[in-house]
């Protein structure tokens, strides 16, 4: 497992580029209010979200291996005033264009109210905490090994670049499902006890959830309190198996959840595991096209029933 | 577990139950004189449909050894279509309660009409009976009485670290 073999990221030069000119003329001429987009930060190497309302500010956007978030949030959150000024431009890597996807199947976003600016990427970095490290087969995020979105489609402006191809990596998640599938149930509790007791209930998962948008979440509600807010295992327990529940369905994967966590929990394990079950269930795969309802508010006459008596 | 325990545990059964069919069923099985195990606890619901995975979880850790839901017959629901999307619902959460590491066999989900006083019957006897045999449902209530800190307090660091004050 040494032999780490580098990245090819040769198009992010280009891509940033097309990014600036196209950000700049949308905001010059007028189509939109403002572009969201990742502008180098401090750290060398590093980016972090910006949002752009001039040409001059536009100028600093940049696509990198360090640019991680998932800028849909922005949009998620203060939904309620984007139309007021009128159009947002985003920069979106496919896997977040999957999230805009499904936000806009659950009626939060409008299409028109945004213009889409994809990204051809070839994978982004798992941690950022040294954001300078180079693209390689170690440092590259697990959800990029799995990814089969690295040109999006159906994006307003994608910058004329091919992705090199990428070699075949070796999917982390899969792995991992098929490893505690195979376990017995006895161990796969243990596990996932020693996980979530290291959780501190910070809700960064849900804080940077794109889909995590209730005004007022169920586990945050007391009388009736369903769900135990203070940082003890059976509220941590409590806590994640019901965000996985909600997540079902509809999480497209941007692993977001797991960059924050504090504790490294591996988080978007549940998320891909409920994916696969609705795969398998349902044939059903979030963040391909604006669907209406997604596996678990529609149904079937048909649906399988072996389990109930 | 010596024969004393075994025989003296007696299984915490709470039966989730929609008020169309089930309830009715079980209402039917009582006005009948059918004897059933007085474990199961029912919990009436509008439909299966308002049934939350979340009440789910919290029947095990507040103390029920195993967890029944039951609705009206695909097609008969009383709302068109909420035992459906339970259905759906149930599934997910069944798998997912799997990956977790949840003994399946304690969650039991039927179909049982109005006219199905027997089968109730059925249904209840054969989940108590099964949970009675495999013990009490100990790992959500091990859970509830952990006070657990998100991190080890006794570590050799800390200790150093107590020390050196």
């Amino acid at each position: 497992m040494n032999n780490h073999a580098a990245l090819d990221t040769s198009i992010y030069t280009a891509v940033t580029e097309a990014i600036r000119v196209e950000a700049q003329r949308i905001l010059s001429e007028g189509q939109v209010t403002a572009v969201i987009g990742y502008a180098a930060s401090r750290r060398k190497g590093s980016a972090r979200p910006v949002i752009a309302t001039d040409a001059v500010a536009a100028d600093k956007l940049i696509f990198t291996a360090a640019c991680v978030n998932n800028l849909a949030v922005y949009l998620t959150k203060a939904k309620k005033d984007i139309h007021k000024g009128g159009k947002i431009g985003i920069v979106v890597k496919g896997c977040d264009l999957k999230a805009l996807i499904g936000l806009m199947g659950e009626s939060q976003l409008k299409r028109e109210d945004l213009y889409l600016i994809g990204v051809p990427c070839s994978g982004v970095l798992g941690s950022t905490m040294q954001p300078a490290t180079e693209l390689t087969t170690a440092t590259i995020a697990p959800k990029c090994c799995e990814c089969d979105v690295h040109q999006p489609t159906g994006c307003d402006f994608i910058p004329s670049v091919t992705v090199p191809s990428t070699p075949q990596l070796e999917g982390k998640y899969s792995a991992e499902i098929a490893r505690l599938e195979a376990l017995t149930p006895a161990e796969r509790w243990s596990y996932w006890k020693e996980q979530f007791a290291k959780c501190i209930k910070c809700y960064a998962c849900r804080q940077v959830c794109p889909f995590c948008f209730c005004e007022q979440c169920l586990c945050d509600r007391n009388k009736p309190q369903m769900v135990d807010s203070t940082p003890r295992p059976s509220g941590n327990t409590a806590w994640h198996i019901v965000r996985a529940m909600h997540l079902a369905g509809r999480c497209a994967g941007c692993a977001e959840c797991e960059r924050v966590c504090p504790m490294d929990i591996p988080l978007n394990l549940l998320n891909r595991k409920m994916a696969k079950e609705l795969k398998e269930l349902y044939d059903y795969e979030s963040g391909l096209e604006v669907l209406e309802k997604g596996p678990l508010n529609s149904f079937a006459e048909k649906d399988d029933q072996s389990f109930i008596k | 577990m010596d024969n004393r325990t075994q025989q003296d545990f007696e299984p915490k059964i709470i039966a989730f139950v929609c008020t169309w069919c089930t309830y009715a069923g079980a209402d039917l099985a009582g006005t009948s004189r059918m004897q059933y195990p007085s474990n199961v606890r029912v919990l009436k619901f509008p439909c299966t449909g308002r049934i939350d995975p979340v009440f789910i979880l919290k029947a095990f850790q507040q103390g029920a050894d195993g967890v029944l839901v039951s609705g009206c017959h695909p097609g008969d629901c009383h709302y068109i279509a909420g035992n459906f999307h339970a259905r759906r619902r149930f599934a997910a959460f069944r798998k997912l309660l799997e990956f977790i590491g949840v003994d399946l066999n304690r969650l039991q989900f039927s179909w049982v009409s109005a006219a199905e006083g027997g089968k109730w019957v059925e249904v209840v006897t054969d989940l108590t009976e099964k949970v009675r045999t495999m013990g009490p449902m100990v790992e959500f209530k091990e859970l509830a009485l952990e006070e657990q800190w998100s991190g080890a307090i006794d570590t050799p660091e800390l200790k150093e670290a107590y020390n050196a004050i």
